[in-house]
């Protein structure tokens, strides 16, 4: 697998590898590179190199991961990064799945399995909502707002109202598995479902499930080995100003 | 067969993992290069075999073994030379392909007549029973006071269906027991 460095051509990394394409959109990088390299992409959009590289870099191969280079990145580029991930989920990739199975009716036999699939997708998607929600208005702000009292120097009045007994590990403990049952649900439409009359759509819904679900992944191994860590890093600073405050 | 290497090294695991690669039975390769990750990792489940490193922390990965009711085939990697007369269960990293190949052949084989004992994919009578209650959304502790069985036992049975069905939450489980006619469509509103 090549390494990723700034000189290469942004267009042909892409054609390598497709699934970077994920990463553009949660960067904000419209498309439309002509010769352009990666560098001369990044810095036309403000995004850092160094953060975009080790992003595809991880992205690509499981095993590199480089935790520690991670955490220096300023934490507002974490949550804009999960932000956009968030978005293109809730907006597109879920909806567009969910549509797919309710077009299986007409597509397998037996009309009972298609409404079973259907309940449990939406089931699915309830609990993914209240995930990102908790994230989206707790997790995030709380994170921007420690932040920002470091910066500072001084707690801000939201953190003092809003936070004074937050912590992250309240979040960590109740951060459950998303990927869990999508794995089921392609587990079962591979073994258990009686054979649809045409296989075309049913096996996009498959790809679809796998592709969110490795996306999902990727999505929450920087929100487990980046953010969290990071926000650990920061409340520890935190405590100190905390004490200067009483 | 899943196989789960446990080497802090890179290249090593890497070279494992190739070795690996000319057995049709070996399916699923999990690798891991800290002791704590392997003990996560098998807490959760466990392999046919593990190759383990001697460096790494053998008590806390016994007594994560022991939790699990499939005991896996330990192959030990062992960083220097090993003396004639070791046994097979015992790899060196200076050791050449082919006895390396040999040792693992070995352990395929053990563990391939550990799992015939056991192994059947389909669900026991038992199990089945556990699994409409799981489906209907009972509580273990509910199923232990109907089945009047312990929780300890229900939990054990759940373990069991999730291994051979490969589904892992109660919702999946739900659609398996619906298709399969466990369960009416309408027991679940």
């Amino acid at each position: 697998m090549m390494v990723i460095h700034g000189d290469i051509k942004m267009a042909d990394l892409i054609m390598g590898d497709i699934n970077i394409l994920a990463i553009i959109q949660r960067l904000n990088i419209p498309l439309g590179f002509k010769e352009k390299t990666v560098s001369e992409v990044c810095i036309e959009h403000n995004v850092d190199i160094q953060f975009f590289i080790q992003l595809t870099q991880s992205y690509r191969d499981k095993d590199y991961f480089p935790k520690d280079h991670f955490l220096t990145f300023p934490v507002e580029w974490i949550i804009d990064y999960l932000r956009n991930s968030h978005k293109c989920y809730v907006e597109h990739r879920i909806p567009t799945i969910e549509k797919q199975i309710i077009e299986l009716e007409n597509n397998i036999q037996n009309q009972n399995s298609s409404e079973l699939l259907l309940r449990f997708f939406r089931e699915y998607i309830q609990e993914f909502n209240t995930h990102i929600e908790i994230e989206e208005k707790i997790v995030f702000p709380y994170t921007i707002e420690i932040n920002k009292s470091i910066k500072d120097n001084q707690l801000t009045t939201t953190l003092k109202k809003r936070y004074s007994n937050y912590h992250i590990e309240d979040y960590v403990e109740a951060h459950n598995n998303i990927e869990e049952k999508l794995y089921d649900l392609k587990n079962i439409l591979i073994k258990y479902i009686p054979p649809p009359t045409t296989n075309c759509k049913y096996n996009t819904l498959i790809f679809d499930l796998f592709r969110l679900e490795n996306d999902l992944k990727d999505h929450s191994d920087i929100e487990d080995k980046v953010l969290i860590p990071k926000v650990h890093l920061l409340e520890k600073k935190l405590k100190k100003l905390k004490m200067e405050d009483k | 067969m899943k196989i789960f290497i446990g080497e802090s090294s890179y290249i090593i695991r890497k070279g494992i993992i190739q070795l690996l690669s000319q057995f049709k039975e070996v399916d699923i390769i999990k690798e891991f290069s800290t002791s704590d990750e392997l003990e996560k990792a098998l807490l959760e489940s466990s392999p046919n075999i593990l190759i383990i490193n001697t460096a790494f922390n053998h008590e806390d990965i016994e007594t994560a073994i022991s939790e699990s009711e499939h005991q896996p085939v330990i192959l030990h990697l062992f960083n220097t030379q090993l003396p004639h007369d070791s046994t097979k269960t015992h790899l060196s990293v200076f050791e050449n392909k082919a006895t390396l190949t040999e040792k693992i052949e070995n352990a395929i084989y053990i563990s391939n007549e550990n799992e015939n004992i056991n192994d059947s994919e389909e669900l026991s009578p038992r199990e089945k029973l556990v699994l409409k209650h799981v489906a209907l959304g009972q509580t273990n502790k509910e199923i232990a006071e109907k089945l009047f069985i312990s929780t300890h036992t229900v939990i054990s049975h759940r373990k069991n269906i999730t291994r051979k069905l490969n589904i892992k939450t109660v919702s999946g489980l739900t659609v398996y027991a619906i298709l399969n006619k466990i369960i009416g469509i309408d027991d679940i509103n």
